[in-house]
């Protein structure tokens, strides 16, 4: 169980650095090209265990087969104008995947069509 | 209820034949590195932005067709609360722009009657493959009263300017009413539709 154990320990600090009053203390922006995602305080910071394709998928993984990793800490954004800037997918099941509106980048979350509520993975954005 | 973080709220599409670039524009795949296989293979649904003009925020809902101008499916839903469009064209095929035409007609049944129209001339970054001058592009949209504007989505020229520009089209019909979104659709009396000045592109 060390691993989740691991898990906590990060999630204190990410909690203690970029977390203020549950909401998301700085500007989220995209890893790679800087575009501005969310405002200052317009998340919420939320625990869950959700599973999310990786943005960079092995070239040589078998055929139809797509890799995940499951992510614990998300910004919830209850509805889709809260965000500066993001693109939505086609839907795939009961998502449409959040990429990044100027470089597409992504998946940097999930869009929930039962809930229209968003999910940003906070390892997948920079805090600013 | 949490305080609106928007002063207006604007839905634009994209429309125009396939292989025009559409998604291109709101894509931007071509020559990103960063835009992984899997984003590519699902496809974009539809984009928000935010502009800010003349010290308003304004959000941007961009809409692809995804397709649905191959099957002639585009109808009155697609256009359901469109305040703007972005008619687009290649400027290295012909039939594109012949075209043009027909999607005015389509839009005229279709959309908002007071819906903002701009012209893109797409592509012109294959200048030594265009076939339809900047001169004819600039002549249609003077006769229909539109706006226009030559594009590249591959070299990223005049992508963001048209999206400004057709906002704040937009920011003009909808000039003196509440800053509510849902309300900013409202039509006011049309000044006289101004032939744009020739845009630079690719110089």
């Amino acid at each position: 169980m060390s691993e989740i154990e691991n898990k906590d320990t990060v999630t204190e600090e990410i909690q203690k650095d970029f977390v203020e009053d549950g909401k998301n203390k700085l500007i989220v922006k995209c890893k790679f090209c800087g575009s501005k995602i969310l405002e200052k305080k317009t998340a919420k910071y939320v625990t869950q265990e959700k599973e999310l394709p990786l943005m960079q998928q092995d070239a040589n993984r078998k055929e139809g087969e797509v890799q995940k990793e499951m992510i614990i800490e998300y910004y919830h954004v209850d509805h889709m104008y809260v965000f500066e800037n993001i693109g939505f997918t086609h839907p795939v099941e009961n998502h449409k995947y959040l990429i990044c509106a100027d470089c597409d980048a992504g998946p940097i979350g999930y869009f929930d069509l039962d809930s229209k509520h968003s999910y940003v993975a906070l390892s997948r954005i920079v805090h600013s | 209820m949490a305080k609106k973080t928007y002063d207006l709220l604007f839905k634009l599409l994209l429309i125009g034949d396939s292989g025009v670039g559409k998604t291109c524009i709101l894509f931007r795949f071509s020559d990103n590195h960063f835009t992984t296989t899997f984003i590519s293979t699902i496809g974009i649904d539809f984009k928000i932005k935010t502009v800010e003009l003349r010290g308003k925020k304004i959000k941007l809902q961009i809409w692809d067709t995804a397709g649905q101008e191959r099957f002639h499916t585009i109808t009155t839903s697609y256009y359901r609360g469109a305040m703007g469009i972005m008619l687009v064209y290649d400027i290295t095929n012909e039939k594109t722009f012949d075209d043009i035409v027909k999607w005015l007609r389509n839009i005229d049944e279709h959309a908002n009657e007071d819906v903002e129209k701009m012209i893109l001339g797409n592509k012109c970054d294959a200048e030594e493959k265009r076939v339809v001058s900047k001169e004819r592009g600039e002549a249609i949209a003077r006769e229909h009263g539109i706006r226009f504007m030559e594009t590249s989505a591959k070299a990223n020229i005049n992508i963001d300017r048209a999206f400004s520009e057709l906002a704040e089209a937009i920011l003009d019909k909808a000039a003196g009413r509440d800053a509510d979104p849902d309300h900013a659709r409202i039509a006011v009396e049309r000044r006289p539709s101004r032939a744009p000045p020739a845009k630079a592109c690719c110089s």
